[in-house]
């Protein structure tokens, strides 16, 4: 025997479809005509952002210069640059801030799988969570708190998304000597040709460094990395494949350097004792 | 007997008439649009419930731009030797700059993407608050969430195309954090970028993925979310007062907003 819930559904389903029978209206023309006006500004609107995209774009419209919508396109791919600046497009900004906020190595599984996983997961149970027959707003109120949450959520890491600065190399170079001295490498000339790599390289597009840097990813804070005495061997494999090295690890090999500039660089971090 | 003679418009009648009368006896597909287009809908339905078809049509800008693009496209990233520059990028400012309006399909296929994208979440949150993912639609709204998961999908693996350094360097990115999925996560890594490491075959999969592997399971996707739409019927808004708008086991209200307001349908027993 159906449940007295199973039976009562189903009559008000069977209601609706009579009552749409009687008194509802053909599709064509009536909701028709709605969505054709509706399909109409959808087609405008994207024409008009692919016009605008193109003609502010600043010279003759063929630059790498950025318009109000963005660049037409980048300078080339090059994976032998690492001076780069992951970002990706803006509706996934959200998941791109998400692993700013949590931090590696503990929980940016959270941020890269954990939360993006369960979100999903509650959103295709969504149908079985809220089995009560009650459409109208006023009567949900766990559902417009819910809503009202991942709305707000969603904006706001889309919005520090989009306002997430990037540091720039040269900007950074400046600051080699200062972090030289607050670490005490100031005579150790190896060191201080790792630190500027280390501006140039892009690795503070995503780690931070003596309060200067990204915080992108997940990726950790490496003002005190040389405290943890792992050694160059250990920051030189690291450098070359971090998967392999630290399992999970979502930065992207660096081999591309040569062992020299590595070594550089994990002297470099080696030297990196916390500052005073 | 001589057979009557029939009037000219009655022979132009036939001659129109013809050929569905020959589709509509051999497929019944006549039948089938005209069921479509003349089904019922309920007669409050409102201006909020046009953002599924809205989707569909960005759906169709994209399928339509991209059909154009792949004309010129090619997922190919060793460098050109006379130029130096890839040869997938070079084909994108080919696209961008030599070719007649190409700037404008590669404008609209690029802008097209976030409108699509947009009109699924603004098309998500209408059904939501509406309720409309309630009995008997609950399928329909899991298809919907697919169709949405496919659509980033779509954004992730498109944005790699142009092979520029922001395209290249944020799906190094994100297929690294692909990568850190417990169990599947190195396989999805793997398959995505067809090896260990992102590397000659990584565009050219991207590509196939882009334009054939998930456009393929979207066009299904969405044919089984409208098939669906035309055989439960398209909601009223929650505060309608047929009876498809309001909660069945909720006590009667005094204000006449929960119960059906026309006297004919009261008298069928609610």
């Amino acid at each position: 025997m159906p449940s007295d819930r199973l039976v009562e559904r189903r009559r008000v389903f069977q209601q609706y479809k009579e009552d749409v029978k009687d008194r509802g209206k053909p599709f064509y023309p009536y909701a028709m005509f709605h969505d054709t006006v509706m399909s109409l500004v959808v087609v405008t609107v994207i024409l008009g952002l692919a016009i605008i995209w193109k003609y502010t774009t600043p010279g003759n419209h063929h630059t790498t210069a950025a318009g109000w919508l963005g660049k037409l396109y980048d300078k080339p791919a090059d994976p032998g640059t690492i001076n780069f600046v992951p970002r990706p497009d803006w509706y996934f900004y959200f998941l791109f801030y998400l692993l700013r906020i949590f931090k590696w190595p503990h929980s940016v599984i959270l941020g890269t799988i954990g939360i993006p996983t369960i979100a999903l997961v509650l959103l295709l149970a969504i149908p079985f969570l809220d089995v009560r027959a009650e459409r109208r707003l006023l009567r949900r109120p766990v559902a417009i708190v819910a809503s009202i949450l991942v709305v707000l959520s969603m904006g706001v890491l889309t919005y520090k998304g989009a306002t997430a600065k990037e540091a720039l190399g040269t900007e950074l170079l400046a600051k080699v000597p200062s972090w030289a001295k607050k670490q005490g490498f100031s005579n150790n000339p190896t060191a201080i040709a790792g630190a500027r790599l280390f501006a140039e390289s892009g690795c503070l597009n995503c780690h931070t460094y003596l309060g200067t840097g990204g915080h992108n990813l997940g990726a950790p804070n490496l003002s005190a990395e040389g405290a943890k005495n792992k050694g160059i061997a250990f920051q030189i494999s690291h450098l070359k494949c971090p998967a392999c090295v630290n399992s999970g690890s979502p930065m992207p090999s660096f081999a591309g350097l040569g062992q020299a500039n590595l070594t550089k660089l994990a002297t470099f971090l080696e030297a990196s004792k916390g500052g005073k | 007997m001589a057979t009557r003679r029939l009037t000219r418009s009655q022979q132009l009648q036939q001659t129109i008439l013809y050929p569905l009368d020959w589709l509509e006896e051999r497929s019944g597909l006549v039948g089938g649009v005209k069921y479509f287009l003349f089904r019922k809908v309920p007669g409050d339905i409102n201006w909020f419930q046009t953002l599924g078809s809205a989707a569909l049509t960005a759906f169709l800008v994209q399928a339509l731009t991209g059909v154009i693009l792949a004309m010129y496209y090619k997922p190919d990233p060793t460098i050109d030797p006379v130029t130096h520059l890839p040869v997938a990028y070079q084909s994108v400012t080919h696209i961008t700059n030599d070719v007649f309006a190409g700037w404008l399909v590669r404008g609209m296929h690029r802008w097209g993407a976030s409108v699509f994208i947009i009109l699924m979440f603004l098309h998500m949150g209408r059904v939501f608050l509406f309720g409309a993912y309630k009995y008997p639609r609950e399928l329909n709204w899991i298809i919907g969430v697919l169709i949405l998961a496919s659509g980033l999908g779509e954004g992730f693996t498109g944005y790699l195309l142009p092979w520029d350094q922001t395209a290249y360097w944020a799906t190094v990115v994100g297929i690294n954090i692909n990568g850190t999925a417990p169990f599947l996560g190195p396989f999805l890594a793997q398959f995505l970028q067809g090896g260990t490491y992102i590397n000659a075959d990584t565009l050219p999969r991207f590509y196939s993925i882009h334009m054939l592997l998930i456009p393929g399971a979207l066009f299904a996707l969405i044919g089984l979310h409208l098939y669906l739409v035309v055989r439960l019927g398209v909601t009223s808004p929650p505060w309608s007062k047929e009876a498809a708008g309001t909660g069945p086991l909720e006590p009667p209200s005094q204000n006449g907003r929960s119960g059906l307001v026309s006297p004919r349908a009261r008298r069928r027993g609610r």
